[in-house]
């Protein structure tokens, strides 16, 4: 067996140098610049002016305790929501599972704003004054502590990031196998208690990938918690962390992000240590198609709390999103409907001629570069992404490899886009030896698009390859297939489902991020993000938000195509 | 990074520093090369700079506003020859962007259009990152205080507005003290200056205006200001006074403007908002108006600026640009000017007129920001937002 393991090994050695080194590039490059831009000497003050000065507790104590609290509350809530829409569309035997399934994965398709809109149309009190939400208007006093703050800011979070775990959760729970669920069934255990002890154990790898990426973009959401936040002086680490860059005060804003990287590294330390030393392969080449718990009389429960999670989630946000598009005045029914934001030609009187969206002339063109850039960054960031779980997932003993390529791999969404778009003007800025300056060209977008994406890809792979049993990649190593085969043959086919689901979730956020390219951007590709950007900031509210339904219809569309291409073997079509 | 973003910048500031003299040496030898180089755009004509700059067929901006598109239009048709390559960014991602591609040494814009005048004075003047260029037309018809640092094309504002249609008799406060009585605890309105750098720079006024607030303190409440401990100044004094008596901070000024300007409240709140938003009342259902007269100032005015990059790679098509966005002789500033000609906002030209169905400055009397001022004074200010959230 001995040499078996080696013949594993070798290749996998030159693998885990091949992915340290585009990790290196991608993310250690900025982050250590980052890092370098806080130490010299005019800077250097900025640590103890966050750590340890009158400034601390506001800028840094008081806003980590609302980060960590929003963010443990989002991840953890997200995980339970998430595991539980996935159990009921993928194993149990309630009605419409199908539509609840597809239903469940747009929410992370519309933008955060949308959804906190969604909540202040509903519960926003006289706090602010301006036009209250419905149930004020209903003459129902609705408290601060449901209209603003820690409360609506992380069910507003949950309600975007619950669909993240729903995907990486039911990719693994289609993988687990009837004879498993059998044999339970033989030893006399009751249908609920299966799910509860053997479905949801399996997928433990699965549940933690959807905590650490819901925790990590709660804590760096930056539009939820400044919109429903500020107006009772919440503040988190990313507001802070915001506005001490918008102020000009960069390198605090950049120790605030070293911070946070810290804290992620520490959250992700304690959660591998949940899943570690487990084996949770249930693809053992042994095939059985899934079963299907049957749930009896709490068939209609379960249906019930499944719509109106999703209704709540997907259908009433998506209605806020695109009734705002064809509102003749900004969030307000009163001056009635029109289709001009749209379709419109320029008229004086209306948005200070600004025409509709379907007649600019560059939407054409932002639409078709922004589908190319999100399918080479969900290729891209796919590929190193899943090279560099199989890694970590191979390489067990060598543990600051796997834990570099983890952690590395982990933080992006924490490193602000700004900061990385600068870091990559400085890389790529200028000729590279012989090589031309990339910079102004699509390939640098679709780097930086790489580097930004990875938790998605890597998560999602690891939490899929973890499934696939390593007996099967030993057999074959035994007849003689090379790594390569090995990879094309076994164990991406195996883990597709995981992989393609990472693949989407990389694809709808690079659809709509707009922080990280726009320091890159320039007008020659022009992008559907940057549109928002622009009617957005000269506050054309209902273009703006026209173009992101269409971002979010472009997002949904592609994974409607990607389940459909990936074939039967979709956890949802096997009803 | 703003300050000093990647180690390559001390770096390239260090060969700067060691091949400077280098050049000078090179160029005292080399008179001809230097003559072919060193071309003095002030002294051309208007004919000769539209000569260089359709040689060179093409010109970069990164502007703040979208609204660079029209310009970008009116300026193809106005020079057929020459293409504007526009990309409109926020103010500060412009900023890092100019510092990390000045850093890098890579491609970058020719001209910059941007705001946030105290930051740029810091993050690029100092590093040499932007230069100045006055169009030579412009020394008659601009005030100094618009030559200096960059070339400002027009003022915005950020000032005290209320709702019009719930207060028709005028503003309700005649005072800025008054916002820190009880009568209107919870009802003032403002972006959180921590957050954004315009309401940061109107704090910041408010603390080099101190003396002024001061003696607005002692017209309202009949008695000299008394600083509580670790406060500094009168204007500090105000704005900790304010955040006790419970102002409410926002993310943006579309909010500001919806809370105190929709139509249909009974009380709504006050708030420091652009007097420019003004003209969408009507598109928008809201009742904004200026708090004229409020004592001792409404709010700020502030520049937007261009400025040249240093060794722009179009130098003359992107002085031509900014004299172009100087606006022309006629009241209105003509098509260079028209995107900006905004009642609300002001041309700095004293020979443009100012935009009716708006105060003329003098009556607003706002303060003109001094954006070097500024610039020293405002980490202090935010520092001190930050002890008294």
């Amino acid at each position: 067996m001995r040499r078996v393991s080696a013949g594993i090994r070798r290749p996998t050695t030159w693998l885990a140098v091949a992915v340290l080194a585009v990790l290196v590039v991608l993310v250690a490059l900025p982050l250590q610049g980052l890092v370098a831009a806080t130490l010299r000497p005019d800077a250097i003050g900025s640590w103890t002016d966050v750590l340890a000065s009158p400034l601390s507790a506001n800028l840094f104590w008081e806003p980590l305790r609302n980060s960590l609290v929003v963010g443990l509350a989002t991840g953890l809530i997200a995980s339970l929501l998430g595991a539980f829409l996935a159990w009921v569309v993928v194993m149990s035997d309630v009605p419409g599972r199908r539509v609840i399934g597809v239903l469940a994965t747009i929410p992370f398709a519309l933008p955060s704003f949308a959804i906190a809109l969604a909540w202040e149309s509903v519960f926003r009190n006289e706090r602010l004054g301006g036009n209250p939400g419905v149930l004020a208007s209903l003459g129902i006093a609705v408290p601060d502590i449901l209209s603003w703050g820690m409360v609506p800011i992380t069910l507003t979070l949950v309600a975007h990031y619950y669909s993240l775990s729903f995907v990486v959760v039911a990719a693994a729970l289609s993988n687990v196998g009837g004879d498993l669920l059998a044999a339970a069934e033989l030893t006399g255990a009751s249908r609920m208690r299966i799910a509860g002890r053997i479905a949801l154990p399996v997928v433990a790898p699965a549940i933690l990938s959807g905590f650490l990426l819901a925790f990590a973009e709660g804590v760096s959401n930056f539009a939820v918690p400044a919109l429903l936040g500020l107006p009772v002086r919440f503040q988190t680490l990313s507001t802070r962390l915001y506005g001490s860059i918008s102020t000009g005060d960069t390198e605090r804003g950049y120790v605030l992000s070293i911070l946070l990287v810290v804290i992620a590294a520490l959250v992700l330390w304690v959660g591998n240590r949940f899943t570690a030393g487990k084996s949770f392969a249930t693809i053992t080449g042994k095939s059985s198609r899934p079963r299907r718990a049957n749930t009896g009389p709490w068939k209609w429960v379960l249906f019930a709390l499944s719509v109106a999670l999703v209704t709540a989630t997907t259908i009433v946000p998506g209605i806020v999103l695109a009734v705002s598009t064809v509102l003749r005045r900004t969030n307000s029914f009163e001056a009635g409907l029109t289709l001009h934001y749209w379709i419109g030609e320029s008229d004086p009187s209306i948005a200070q001629g600004m025409r509709g969206v379907l007649r600019d002339p560059i939407a054409l063109d932002a639409l078709v570069s922004t589908v190319a850039l999100g399918f080479a960054v969900a290729l891209g960031a796919t590929l190193v992404g899943l090279v560099g779980a199989y890694v970590v997932g191979r390489l067990k003993r060598a543990r600051v490899v796997g834990g570099s390529i983890s952690l590395l791999s982990y933080v992006p969404f924490l490193i602000p886009g700004i900061a990385f778009g600068a870091a990559f003007i400085a890389q790529f800025g200028a000729p590279i030896g012989p090589l031309p300056s990339l910079y102004g060209t699509f390939a640098i977008l679709v780097i930086a698009g790489i580097a930004a994406s990875l938790p998605f890809a890597f998560q999602t792979s690891r939490s899929a390859l973890g499934q696939v049993s390593g007996d099967l990649e030993e057999a074959a190593v035994i007849a003689g297939a090379g790594t390569a085969r090995r990879l094309r043959r076994i164990v991406f086919p195996l883990a597709s489902r995981g992989i393609v689901s990472g693949g989407i979730l990389v694809f709808v956020t690079m659809v709509r991020d707009l922080s990280l390219v726009v320091l890159l951007v320039t007008p020659a590709t022009p992008l559907l993000s940057v549109m928002t950007y622009r009617y957005a900031s000269e506050g054309f509210t209902q273009s703006a938000n026209a173009i992101t339904l269409v971002i979010a219809i472009v997002s949904v569309a592609a994974t409607l195509l990607a389940r459909r291409l990936q074939g039967a073997g979709q956890p949802w079509s096997n009803a | 990074m703003f300050r000093r973003p990647m180690p390559t910048r001390l770096r390239s500031a260090l060969v700067v520093a060691a091949a400077f003299p280098l050049l000078v040496g090179l160029a005292a030898c080399a008179p001809a090369a230097e003559a072919e180089d060193a071309v003095d755009y002030s002294a051309l004509s208007h004919d000769e700079l539209v000569e260089l700059a359709t040689e060179e067929g093409e010109v970069s901006v990164y502007a703040f506003t979208s609204r660079i598109a029209t310009v970008e239009e009116a300026f193809e048709a106005e020079y057929p020859g020459i293409d504007v390559v526009a990309t409109d960014i926020s103010s500060t991602e412009l900023i890092t962007r100019l510092a990390s591609e000045h850093a890098a040494g890579s491609a970058t814009a020719d001209v910059a259009y941007v705001s946030d005048a105290p930051v740029v004075v810091t993050e690029l003047l100092a590093d040499g990152v932007l230069e100045a260029y006055l169009p030579p037309r412009m020394e008659d018809v601009l005030p100094a205080e618009y030559q200096t640092p960059l070339v400002a094309n027009r003022l915005s504002t950020k000032v005290l507005m209320y709702n019009e249609e719930a207060y028709p008799d005028g503003s309700p406060v005649s005072n800025l003290w008054e916002l820190t009585e009880a009568e209107w605890a919870g009802k003032v309105v403002l972006v959180d200056p921590n957050v954004r750098g315009d309401y940061l720079d109107l704090v910041t006024e408010m603390s080099l205006r101190a003396d002024d607030m001061a003696a607005a303190y002692e017209e309202h409440f009949g008695t000299p200001i008394e600083l509580a401990d670790g406060v500094e100044d009168a204007g500090l004094q105000f704005v900790s006074d304010l955040y006790a008596n419970d102002a409410v901070l926002v993310d943006d000024t579309d909010t500001v403007n919806a809370a105190i300007g929709a139509l249909g409240q009974s009380a709504p709140p006050v708030g420091f908002t652009s007097y420019s938003d003004r003209r969408d009342n009507e598109d928008e259902g809201w009742a904004l108006q200026v708090a004229s007269g409020v004592a001792p100032s409404p709010g700020i005015v502030f520049p937007a600026m261009l400025g040249l990059t240093a060794n722009a790679e179009n130098p003359a098509a992107a002085r031509l640009l900014i004299d172009f966005m100087m606006g022309d002789d006629t009241e209105t500033g003509g098509a260079g000017f028209e995107p900006f000609y905004v009642a609300g906002d002001y041309p700095t030209r004293t020979d443009v007129v100012a935009p009716e169905d708006a105060l003329p400055l003098e009556e607003l009397a706002a303060w003109i920001i001094d954006a070097e001022a500024s610039a020293e004074r405002r980490d202090a200010v935010a520092d001190f937002l930050l002890t008294i959230q």
